[in-house]
Parts: C-alpha cells; structure tokens; sequence
C-alpha cells in the first residue's frame, strides 16, 4: 500500500462522513442509527471477529491434513 | 401436441441435449448457443397461466406454468446457458456440451414446472447431468466426488418425492401452491429435500465438496443451476416460513467462516455460493414481498457475478494449472483482462455501488429490517463483510497480487472464454447501473430504491473499513495446505470402516464358508466313494498288510449275486 492509497481511503470515509452528518435520512430507524459512523466500525470489528473467530475454529476441529480422507 | 411441446423452454433444451451428438464438432459449439437463444425468446413470448397440460395416469400434468415469477427466473437460467456456452465454445467433448444444455433444460423445467411430478422430473435431470460435469474432469478425485455428489442428490430426491407422496396422499395439491407453515411429515420431507438442494447446512457439504472438483467450464453451469432452482421452489413452497430466516443467516455465515479457511479457489468461490444463497433463503423466510422480491433479484444478480467468479477462477486454471493459494501469486500482470472481469465479479458481490450485487443485496437486507428482524440485518451486513473480505482481497490477492509461490508457466487462455467473461461482466454493471432493467419484472412492483445516502455510506464505510482490516490482518489469510472437514466428514471418513463391515466382512464370512462347504463335500465324497475305507481300517496281520478296502473279485460277485436274487425275489412278489 502506497501512501496515495491510504489517502484516498480516507477521503472515501471522509466523504461518508460528510454524507452521513450533513444529508442522509434515516426512513427505518434501528438501534445502531443513533452510533455515529457506525457501519465503518461494524466493517471493522466484523472484519477482524470473522478472520479470528474463523482460524480458531479451524484449530479447534475443522482444518486436517489434506491426505485426511486418503488415510 | 408436439407443436405444443416446444413452446416449453426445457424441451426447447433437451431437444438441443438430443441433437448435438448429431451435429458436426466444428460448428456443435455455435450451434449450442442457437438453443437458449430460441428459448429465451419463446419464454418471452408466452402468456401467463398454465399454457399446457398432459395426462398422466389419473393426474394432469402442468408442463407449463407461466408468471413473473418463473419468466424471470427462467431468463436468468437462459442468459447463463447462453455465457457458459460461449464459455466453453472450445471445448469438444459432446458429452459435456450435452450434459450442460440438459442440465440447463432440469432447471428450466422445474422453473416452469406447474405440478409436483414435473418439477420432481426436471430435479432428477439436474442431478443425473450435473454429475457428469463433475466425472468429466476424468481424475481420480473428480471420480470420487461425483460419485459421492449423485448419491447425495439421490438421497435428496428421495426426501422430496416421499414430502411430494406423503403430501398427495393426505390430500394436498398436486399442483404447486404455498405450504402452510405446519410441520408436517410431508413437509418436513419436502423442505428437507429442497434444502439440500438449496446447499442448506448442514445438507450442503456436497456443493463445497464437487464444484472444485468439476471441468472448468462444468464449474460455471453448476454455480448457477442446483441452488437457485432449489430457491426458486422455497419461494414457490416455502415463503414466510419462519424457519428460513434463522437458517439463511447460519448459512450466510457459515460459508463466511469455512471460505477464511479453504485454500482452493474454487473452493472458496463454492463456499460464498452458500452463503450468498443465505441471503435468498432469510429472504425467503422474511417472506414478504419486498423479501421475496429482494430473493428474486438476488438469485439473478448472484448468477450473473458469481459465474463470472468461476469463470475467473476457471481462467487460473486452464492458464497455470493450479487452483490453490499456496501454490499460486504473482502473475497479474500476464492475465490483466482476466483480473480486471473477475474483480467486476468481486465488486458486484461486495455490494459495491453500481454493481448488480448492490441493487439486490440491499433489497434482502432491507426487508429484513423493514420486517423488524433486525439482528438478522446485522448479521447479514457482517455475511457482506466476509464476502468482500474472501472474494474481493483474498482471492485476488493472494491468487494474483501476492508472492509467487511455486512454479508455473502462464499460458494462453481462450479468447472466448474472456469474452464469456465479459459478458458476465456487462450484465453485472448494467443492472448495477439500470436497477429497474431488473425491477420492472420481478414477482411484485417495486416500490425500494437502492441509490439512498443511507445506502451509499453504509457501503463506503463498511467497504473502506474491511479493506483496512483485511490489509492489516492480511498474513493471517494467506492459504495453508490444508484441508476443512466439513459435514461429508459423517459419510466420508466412516466409508472405509462401513466398506470393512458391509463389504469385506461378509466377503471374507463368504470365502470362510464357502472353502468349508468346499472341503466337507470332498470329504464327503471321499468318504462315499469307499466307505469301508473307514468302517474297517487296515491291518497287519502275521507280517503283512492286510488292506481291508480292498476290492476282492469273488467276495463282490457273491454280493452282486445276493443282491440280484433280492431284486429277482421282489420282482416275483411283486407281480
């Protein structure tokens, strides 16, 4: 990642944020509407708890040998 | 009457299956194409209602069965035949091209099927067809995984034709209708059965376990086919059925967490095909009509981007001959088009504005909140999240981007594969693009607009923020040489043990008895031979032997005469 591409992910959320605070409506309201920039850190927690949770899952029973079913 | 016949789309198609082992190899890939063209437009030319009934012992079948509904479902089945035929326009096995138009023609007619019996026929020609695409592949673990994907199927039809007896039997339709939400045997056997097909965990090991193992180009059919027609009977049968939300959204999540660990790409793909058909079954499940409407659509955008996933990944390999992580990376630059038509796959199943995946994604999740299920709408954004984080970085990174890890040549990949591809891709952007291309002719009228701010933000953020962390956690998904035990483990890992008890014990009892029965009858006939032999054994007697089994001529005939005035006597007794 070059730092132009870090820049211009800024400006994504930034302008997200803009959006957000400045024009959005809301025409079904839940809970999580009133967390400010809320989705971004659903996308984050998210992105994180899935790679975790998913590689502790393998460890824990479901990644084997790939000569498993051979043996 | 056979005028009649072809105005159904799947006899349009399996006319076709028939009559391209006939046609000459140089021009049977083109005349491939003529088939889902020519049904495409009569599908389009039909009115609405059953159109045509056929008797059938007492029943009337409906082969026929027209409305929105199955004229969008049915187009979307026509567009992808025609792709996947340009697809594999150089492939030359007939047996492929044929088990690819009637696998087609399966779908179709169980799209436009009216009654039970026809749909539970055209299910059946979708099994038997599709295996063939995956036994084509001619490896010995294609061989396997074929074999292992018909019996599954087998077992799944089973389950649905005993819902559809036990169902008539007790009095219901034999015509397709909503099923009320009763738990009865009959429709437990039905949904069951349709689940499997609809890759519902945890009936779905079977799709993960043969759609990496198929021909390139068989690959592309079979994303698109099995599952969706399976959808499309849950929303014919199924709608409102509490049941599915819940089961949607495990399986939503489910393909998320086994596409982190999988190390084949078209495993991976083949993961995110159960997990995006979560979306359609909560949709389902929801079963209101802007649900069902967003079901709808998602099944159409799902096909169009996730064929052009397989075809991409069907690229890699025709080119390089590899299809896992570990042993892929760093060639993007010799595959630019390829890279650039997959990742308008990748885009349009993220979600990404402007890309199918966005107009009907959105629609499913919506539904759910506007349906009040809002835990459900959560966990279905965090499905989006895994989806873009697996087909949309890691794939492409780590197949392409990253490191090259073992060595390959690159070569050429077919022109008409690429254009196939972009095909796919096209379509992809112009419903991105067009929503009401697609909303005008769903089930209900439309009244959901995808390009909202709400919208647009959501996606940004959740985009830009995975993006983040998949760069920063990037190491932990690379590929490993691995394999996930998946729920095939339950008729996988005990067929040795079932083989041994079924197979070779009783083989090996058989041998046993059977060299016994053997060696008892030698000796038995030993024995008859000369019984004396063992009644009075042999002596010696003042020095010599004395063989008392011996035949002595005069003792013999002094018996043969005893014998024969019994006989002489009785003779004169008895006359």
């Amino acid at each position: 990642m070059k730092t132009w591409h870090w820049i211009a992910l800024g400006v994504v959320f930034l302008i997200s944020l803009v959006l957000e605070f400045g024009f959005m409506e809301i025409k079904s309201p839940h809970w999580w509407n009133h967390i400010p920039a809320f989705y971004a850190i659903w996308g984050f927690i998210g992105c994180v708890a899935i790679i975790y949770i998913s590689k502790w899952l393998g460890k824990l029973f479901i990644l084997s040998d790939e000569d498993y079913y051979d043996r | 009457m056979i005028v009649e016949l072809l105005t159904v789309p799947a006899i349009i198609l399996i006319l076709g299956a028939l009559l391209l082992p006939l046609i000459p190899e140089r021009i049977r890939s083109s005349a491939f194409l003529l088939f889902p063209l020519a049904a495409l437009g009569v599908l389009w030319s039909l009115p609405e209602g059953s159109l045509l009934q056929l008797p059938f012992a007492s029943y009337e079948l409906h082969l026929l069965q027209v409305d929105r509904l199955s004229r969008i479902f049915g187009t979307i089945f026509v567009m992808i035949t025609f792709i996947g035929g340009v697809y594999a326009f150089h492939i030359k096995d007939v047996g492929q091209q044929s088990a690819a138009m009637a696998y087609a023609a399966g779908a179709l007619g169980v799209t436009f099927a009216g009654d039970f019996f026809t749909l539970f026929f055209f299910w059946e020609i979708m099994a038997a067809t599709s295996t063939y695409l995956i036994w084509a592949r001619k490896t010995e673990a294609s061989d396997k995984a074929g074999m292992r994907y018909i019996l599954v199927h087998a077992f799944g039809g089973g389950l649905l034709l005993t819902g559809i007896l036990l169902h008539l039997s007790s009095g219901g339709s034999f015509l397709i209708e909503n099923i009320e939400e009763t738990y009865t045997m009959a429709s437990i056997f039905m949904l069951t059965g349709v689940a499997l097909n609809s890759a519902i965990p945890p009936l779905h090991a079977w799709l993960a376990d043969a759609y990496p193992k198929a021909t390139i180009t068989g690959a592309v059919f079979m994303s698109a086919f099995t599952t969706k027609s399976a959808v499309y009977v849950l929303i014919r049968l199924f709608p409102g059925w509490d049941i599915l939300v819940y089961w949607g959204v495990a399986m939503a999540l489910y393909g998320v967490v086994y596409a982190v660990l999988v190390n084949d790409i078209r495993e991976i793909l083949a993961y995110h095909i159960v997990s995006q058909v979560g979306y359609m079954v909560a949709g389902v499940g929801i079963g209101t009509e802007m649900a069902i409407n967003g079901t709808t659509a998602h099944a159409f955008s799902h096909i169009l981007y996730k064929s052009l996933l397989f075809m991409g990944a069907g690229a890699v390999i025709h080119a390089t001959g590899k299809s896992k992580l570990t042993e892929l990376g760093g060639f993007a630059k010799k595959m630019p088009v390829i890279v650039g038509l997959y990742m308008i796959g990748a885009f349009s199943i993220s979600g990404f504005p402007f890309f199918n995946g966005f107009i009907s994604k959105s629609m499913v999740v919506s539904a759910a909140g506007y349906a009040h299920f809002e835990t459900v709408m959560l966990l279905l954004i965090l499905a989006s999240i895994g989806t873009f984080l697996h087909t949309g970085l890691k794939l492409p990174y780590f197949t392409w981007f990253g490191e090259k890890k073992s060595e390959f040549d690159v070569g050429k990949v077919p022109i008409n594969m690429k254009i196939a591809m972009g095909f796919g891709a096209f379509f992809c952007t112009l419903f991105g693009v067009y929503p009401a291309l697609l909303y005008n002719y769903l089930p209900y009228a439309v009244d959901y607009h995808p390009y909202t701010i709400y919208h647009f933000v959501e996606m940004m953020q959740i985009l830009v923020f995975t993006f983040i962390g998949f760069w920063l956690l990037r190491k932990k998904l690379e590929g490993t040489p691995t394999i996930a035990i998946d729920t095939d483990w339950f008729y996988r890992k005990p067929a040795a043990a079932v083989r041994y008890l079924l197979v070779e014990v009783p083989n090996n009892l058989f041998g046993v008895a059977e060299k016994v029965a053997l060696s008892a009858a030698d000796k038995l006939s030993g024995l008859s031979k000369n019984p004396m032999q063992y009644l009075l054994p042999s002596f010696v007697h003042e020095g010599r032997t004395v063989k008392s089994d011996g035949f002595s001529a005069p003792m013999g005939a002094a018996l043969a005469f005893i014998l024969f005035g019994f006989l002489v006597a009785s003779l004169v007794v008895l006359l």
